[in-house]
């Protein structure tokens, strides 16, 4: 009897230790300390069960990162109250998201599989929890699609566009508790990255809160009650109301994001607690995130530089330029932090757009010639505007994507973008503009040729890259006045088509890889300064703005929507390549540098930040994707009270 | 002249009244200075009482210099005011230094360069103590376009040939900060002026109807001025600057400024005239000129203004220094005067940012014209009421 | 008496009716509502829009009716006590104004006190001792505030106080005890931060307070009866103080009518430099992204108070000065 206890002691205690662990697969968990509290008084449930059964184990053995310690309060500045909706941001708890190297990954869900982009199949955690504790099961995914995408009176406009191809909305289905699909007919190749985003499509929301201000759902008498304490004309706008994951200013409703506002507005000090049932742990079983706490302090957006010099933030890049470089680095020393160069992605940091679409035409004519916008952009000297305004560390180039991104060509960055004065005074001569007078050529109806660029007035940078381009332009016999105004007033007059050529950011993605969409190359929104009329007409689907006329225009519309009906990745970057190849040799818009380095002060005491990263709004989520879950305080800072 | 003497009564006693002739003025007789004070009219008197007000008389003269380096910027300024330099970015002001080696040379500066520390990204400046660089006097220099029309090159002072001179530094890109500030008094100083007019016309009309003809007018008037004083300005300037069509010239919007100004200050010299006029139309000789048939305009303009024009005009001039501090104001909420157009509202906004407080601090240096303008204008209006004032 | 306060308090409705006509016209002017410019400012930062809420919201407050429509809309909901909703911060308005109102009403009591105590010994010494070099010493100092635009002054003073007292940039206090109870620490942090707002703005308004009342005890010191107090050998400064001084505060009472609303609004320029959690940077805010219901109703509140400030400053007025009461009349 004794032998076969011995024999079966280490089968059946494995067999025990397997069970209990199994619950989180095979990493030993660490309770975290801050919450031990409240789950010695049976508050909160232990580590083990408030992680989903599997989670997703971070591996933070590369070489800037290492495994940290829970604990500690990080102090962030944001300029207004609405600025709050950064943290989810931040926090880029998706469903699916960019990884560092810009692939999509799941992250939420545990799986994901999509056929022909037609059909995606998503597996959540068994066993995740929203941050109140109830289980986030396909039911969340159910309630959004059916009682409020598609209820009339909550989505008067239907569901979410992303989510509409062709006219069709996709087929929903619950598969199982943890298992949901989605079908079109036609590909969607823009809903994972929708989901992916720094401002996420949200496809579900927690039922079990959002079902008491619903009134399939709710008691009639406390609906009505509700409804007269908020205020609210009716349910519908109650509901509407409260369910809002992305600013987070409804404390009581529940999320998936590493840590939650629990402070109600009005507020100038907003208090962030970590979730207890966030999803993810390092593979020293530490449940993620490191830090407890995020406050997060509203001051007047002028003043954060000053702020962040004084070291009044831990992690900060918002509202800091480049030229506040100097500063910081001046106050970096006393004030224990680091100030370290990132670099911005936006295909220019600056950029001429003129206007295909502008009411005067003659002016019209002009700027649809490409020998017109090719002579200015050979007429602009980048190396002197990157000396002038970034100490030569930005990159003079084309408005085109970036080396980072797979797409990159170096004949995309150098098109037309050479400093060449004698070719572009020979097409402008070309064009037939030969008549001078006073240093200045006449267009062909004898006006001066003045070219006005509107600006919404908000950026330094840009009026002084104009006033020294106005200098170089004056060299090929054009004049070129700014006039600044207000940012409304600003994109009305463009896109009325009043404004001649306007100055901007180049692309918003500049890192794009082949399967992200090519929406920024053709004529896609009416705010396209380039074409706002023709970006109308597709915006609207065909019920305003104008049909574009200029054939490698329409070019670029087919490709668009070829890309959207490609099979396979290769088909996609060859659509890429051809739209980048258009782009380049039509010189739609003019760019001037990019890669502009972007200073990001770094507690000393925080880890895990990298070095040089990505600052970049999408794909990149500012902080998102190197996941701030995963950065950590030294114990020094940890045990500071706050 | 005899008179007669007794009279019915004989045993009264009687006056003495010489015969002799008799010259009044021989007894009253006025001193020479004494008959020019009494036949000097208002404004002598105010130029008489004024004069001996020292501070005020050195504030006017302060003003009047100001003024007058208006006209002729372009010859005051070393630099055109958009030439640039970019190699001279942030540079600190350079001094002008007498005497090189113990020898006196005259006025000269050295050479001056940076070296940019690529730690800091920061450019530090140093005088070359071995080059010596002569300052120019009623020299050519930068070219200019005399008040935009009549091209010149003439200058006060230049810099030395093939070196640079930046009397009070340069900002981000490379502009010479005195040349701007000399630029900039030309916009900032004539806003006052042109604001002054309009608000000192619109509060002339109003409160004289107001203060002459009293009654229904006299409360509309009055709901009106309380209307304007109850807005915050705030409001009252954003609306006003939407108003203004992005379409116009700069020299528009900047007429559509002072035009702004001017019609949020007439208030309060509406008031000070409504009450001056309601006190003053009861006096006689108004009242003379009524019945004598006169118009009211001709009442008011003739008869009861010049009473208190003095007044007003020492008014008007406390006002300038609000309109250019107006101007500023609006200049750093972003709805005056912008880029390229350059006052010194303009250029205190471009002052307004920790990395110039911390580390350029001179480009503040525009504060410094400001202040001293708004002093002058103060202590000179202040010299003028007194001096007007007939009761002292 | 009795008809004139009631005819005043008549006159008001038509005066505050024009005021909210006007205040609705000035928000609604810039072109656009408050959606176009939240959609301009989320696409210029590249942000997508979910054009779904917005286009609800702007169902839901009526942006789609006509102008009259809305106006009417706006102000029979203030007479009720609704002051609307903030689409800005996505609260009710009073909620947003709520804690600010103290705030600002505390700055702008300090600041005024800070006013009085600067200008009326400066005020007083100026009068008394005209053209005198104290005179002219301590009025430069006073009209130094006055010259310095407050913005650049204000931004100076935070870099001073940061780096000679280690103060935290901006705001009212540490960040640490916003939201917090009121302990011994939080005051001496208010107070360390609070010094830079009132003298900015004390400073700039020590200079006309000082030349009026200089001008106003010049003209009480040539009066009579000044004459025989000091014939009768009063004590110069009781002579001063007792008679001439209290009659020179006159036009304190003529000013309640716009001490009052300055108190709520305070001065919005510094407020804004210095990120202080008052109603000035609240209103700037509201007014550019055409917040029109948190705009509109606070400038309404602030109409309100400049008017019935004036009504009881000229009532207090006319209850003071029997000179008014007797000639009907102000005396300025």
């Amino acid at each position: 009897m004794r032998l076969l206890g011995r024999v079966l002691f280490l089968p059946i205690a494995l067999l025990v230790l397997l069970s209990v662990a199994g619950r989180a697969s095979a990493i030993d968990l660490v309770e975290t300390p801050s919450l031990a509290a409240r789950v010695a008084t049976g508050e909160l449930p232990p580590v083990a069960e408030r992680l989903p059964e599997t989670p997703l184990v971070v591996d933070l053995d590369g070489p800037e990162q290492s495994l940290g310690e829970p604990g500690g309060t990080l102090k962030i500045l944001m300029g207004r109250q609405k600025d709050i909706r950064m943290m989810t941001v931040y926090g880029y708890a998706r469903l699916v998201g960019y990884d560092r190297n810009l692939n999509i990954v799941p992250d939420i869900l545990e799986s994901y599989e999509q056929q022909g982009l037609r059909r995606f199949t998503f597996h959540l955690r068994k066993g995740h929890r929203w941050s109140d504790g109830q289980p986030f099961t396909a039911e969340d995914f159910r309630y959004f699609w059916e009682d409020v995408a598609n209820n009339e009176e909550l989505s008067p406009f239907g569901p979410p566009k992303t989510m509409v191809v062709d006219g069709e909305a996709p087929r929903f289905e619950v598969l199982d508790k943890y298992t949901v699909r989605y079908t079109w007919t036609n590909p969607n190749p823009y809903f994972l990255p929708a989901l992916a985003g720094a401002r996420p499509l949200y496809i579900y929301m927690p039922a079990h809160y959002m079902k008491q201000f619903h009134v399939r759902y709710a008691d009639p008498d406390k609906l009505a009650r509700l409804i007269e304490e908020t205020h609210t004309r009716n349910w519908a706008g109650l509901h509407h109301r409260m369910d809002e994951q992305y600013r987070q200013d409804n404390v009581d409703m529940p999320n998936l994001q590493p840590w939650r506002n629990v402070t109600p507005s009005p507020a100038e000090r907003y208090v962030f607690e970590r979730n207890p049932y966030f999803h993810k742990v390092d593979s020293a079983g530490h449940q993620l995130p490191y830090i407890d706490r995020v406050i997060v302090n509203i001051a007047d957006s002028s003043l954060i530089p000053a702020k962040a010099g004084f070291g009044e933030s831990d992690l900060q890049a918002r509202y800091i330029r480049f030229d506040h470089y100097t500063f910081l680095k001046r106050g970096a020393k006393q004030n224990d932090f680091d100030v370290r160069l990132w670099h911005t992605a936006r295909g220019a940091q600056i950029a001429l757009y003129p206007n295909l679409n502008a009411a005067d035409p003659v002016w019209r004519d002009v700027l649809r010639d490409v020998r017109f916008r090719r002579a200015l952009s050979l007429a602009i000297d980048r190396e002197l505007i990157n000396q002038v305004l970034y100490f030569g560390l930005a990159r003079p180039s084309a408005n085109t994507v970036l080396p980072k991104s797979p797409l990159f060509e170096p004949a995309y960055r150098d098109a037309w973008a050479e400093f060449d004065l004698e070719t572009a005074n020979r097409l402008l001569d070309d064009m037939g503009l030969t008549d001078w007078s006073g240093g200045i050529r006449r267009l062909p109806d004898g006006r001066r040729l003045q070219v006005i660029v509107d600006t919404a007035g908000e950026s330094t940078e840009e009026s002084d890259a104009l006033e020294l381009i106005k200098s170089d332009w004056r060299r090929i016999g054009v004049e070129l006045f700014t006039k600044p105004s207000q940012r409304e007033v600003f994109r009305n007059r463009v896109f009325a088509g009043s404004a001649i050529m306007s100055v901007w950011t180049g692309l918003e993605n500049g890192v794009p890889t082949a399967d992200m969409a090519p929406i920024e190359l053709a004529p896609t929104a009416q705010d396209q300064l380039e074409w706002p009329k023709w970006g109308e007409y597709y915006q609207t689907e065909h019920a305003s703005g104008e049909a574009p006329d200029m054939p490698e225009v329409q070019r670029l519309v087919e490709l668009n929507r070829a890309w959207r009906y490609a099979d396979s990745t290769d088909e996609r970057r060859d659509i890429w390549h051809k739209m980048l190849a258009i782009h380049a040799d039509q010189v739609f818009t003019i760019g001037v540098v990019n890669g502009v380095p972007q200073p990001v002060v770094v507690s000393r005491a925080l880890r895990n930040v990298p070095e040089d990263g990505l600052y970049n709004w999408d794909p990149g989520a500012y902080f998102g994707i190197y996941h701030p879950d995963t950065f950590w305080l030294t114990a020094a800072r940890r045990e500071a009270v706050e | 002249m005899s008179v007669a003497q007794g009279g019915a009564d004989a045993g009264q006693a009687r006056h003495y009244v010489s015969q002799e002739p008799f010259d009044p003025h021989s007894v009253e007789q006025l001193a020479p200075e004494q008959e020019r004070y009494y036949m000097a009219s208002q404004w002598q008197l105010m130029w008489w009482k004024l004069r001996r007000h020292r501070v005020a008389v050195f504030c006017g003269i302060l003003l009047l210099f100001m003024y007058g380096s208006v006209l002729v910027s372009e010859i005051l300024a070393p630099y055109q005011l958009h030439s640039r330099h970019t190699n001279y970015i942030y540079s600190p002001p350079q001094s002008v230094h007498l005497f090189h080696d113990g020898e006196f040379i005259g006025p000269f500066v050295y050479g001056w360069s940076y070296r940019l520390d690529m730690e800091t990204l920061r450019r530090n400046y140093s005088e070359d103590r071995s080059t010596v660089h002569r300052l120019r006097f009623l020299c050519l220099g930068d070219k200019y376009d005399f008040w935009g029309v009549i091209p010149g090159r003439f200058h006060l002072v230049c810099p030395p040939e093939g070196a640079t001179l930046f009397l009070l530094g340069t900002d981000r890109l490379g502009r010479d900060m005195l040349s701007r500030i000399i630029y900039g008094a030309r916009i900032s100083l004539t806003i006052g002026l042109i604001g002054i007019t309009i608000s000192f016309s619109l509060g002339l009309v109003i409160g004289g109807m107001a203060g002459y003809y009293g009654g229904r007018i006299d409360s509309v008037v009055q709901r009106v001025i309380e209307i304007f004083r109850s807005f915050p300005e705030l409001p009252l300037w954003m609306a006003l600057s939407a108003i203004l069509p992005v379409t116009w010239s700069p020299i528009l919007i900047y007429f559509g400024i002072t035009a702004i100004l001017g019609l949020l200050d007439w208030t309060g010299l509406a008031r000070a005239v409504r009450s001056k006029l309601l006190s003053l139309r009861e006096e006689d000789y108004c009242t003379a000129a009524m019945l004598m048939g006169a118009r009211p305009r001709r009442i008011i303009a003739r008869h009861l203004l010049p009473g208190f024009m003095s007044h007003l005009i020492a008014s008007a001039t406390l006002s300038i220094p609000t309109m250019i501090l107006g101007e500023t104001a609006l200049s750093f909420l972003g709805l005056g005067l912008r880029p390229p157009i350059t006052s010194w509202g303009v250029l205190l906004n471009e002052a307004q940012n920790i990395n110039v407080v911390a580390l350029y601090p001179w480009l503040m240096l525009p504060v410094v014209p400001v202040i001293v303008l708004i002093l002058a204008f103060n202590f000179f209006g202040d010299g003028l009421r007194d001096a007007a004032d007939p009761y002292r | 008496m009795l008809t004139y306060v009631v005819h005043r308090l008549l006159v008001m409705i038509p005066t505050l009716i024009a005021i909210s006509l006007i205040i609705f016209i000035i928000i609604q002017l810039p072109p656009g509502d408050y959606f176009e410019s939240y959609i301009a400012e989320l696409q210029s930062q590249g942000e997508s829009v979910d054009m779904a809420k917005i286009e609800f919201l702007r169902k839901e407050y009526g942006f789609d009716q006509p102008i009259l429509v809305q106006y009417a809309h706006w102000a029979l909901g203030m007479l009720q006590g609704d002051f609307g909703y903030s689409f800005e911060y996505r609260l009710p308005v009073s909620e947003v104004v709520g804690d600010r109102l103290y705030l600002t009403a505390l700055i702008s009591i300090i600041t005024i006190i800070f006013t009085w105590i600067v200008s009326f010994p400066i005020g007083i010494y100026s009068a008394v001792r005209q053209y005198s070099w104290g005179d002219y010493t301590l009025s430069f100092l006073g009209f130094v505030g006055l010259a310095t635009p407050n913005f650049l002054l204000a931004l100076v003073l935070i870099y001073i106080a940061n780096v000679f007292f280690g103060t935290s940039i901006g705001g009212l206090m540490e960040p640490q005890y916003i939201g917090k109870p009121w302990t011994l620490e939080k005051i001496g942090s208010v107070m360390e931060h609070i010094w830079i707002p009132v003298v900015v703005i004390g400073t700039s308004g020590t200079a006309g307070m000082i030349r009026r009342l200089r001008a106003n005890l010049l003209d009480e010191l040539e009066k009579q009866y000044v004459v025989t107090g000091r014939a009768k050998g009063l004590p110069p400064i009781k002579l001063l103080l007792k008679y001439p001084f209290r009659i020179a505060l006159n036009f304190f009472f003529a000013d309640i009518g716009t001490i009052l609303p300055s108190i709520i609004s305070g001065a919005a320029v510094v407020e804004i430099v210095l990120s202080l959690p008052t109603t000035g940077p609240m209103l700037l805010t509201a007014l550019r992204s055409q917040d029109m219901y948190l705009a509109g109703s606070f400038l309404m509140f602030l109409a309100f108070l400049t008017v019935v400030g004036v009504l009881v400053s000229d009532l207090a007025l006319a209850a003071l000065d029997p000179r008014i009461r007797l000639q009907g009349g102000a005396t300025r």
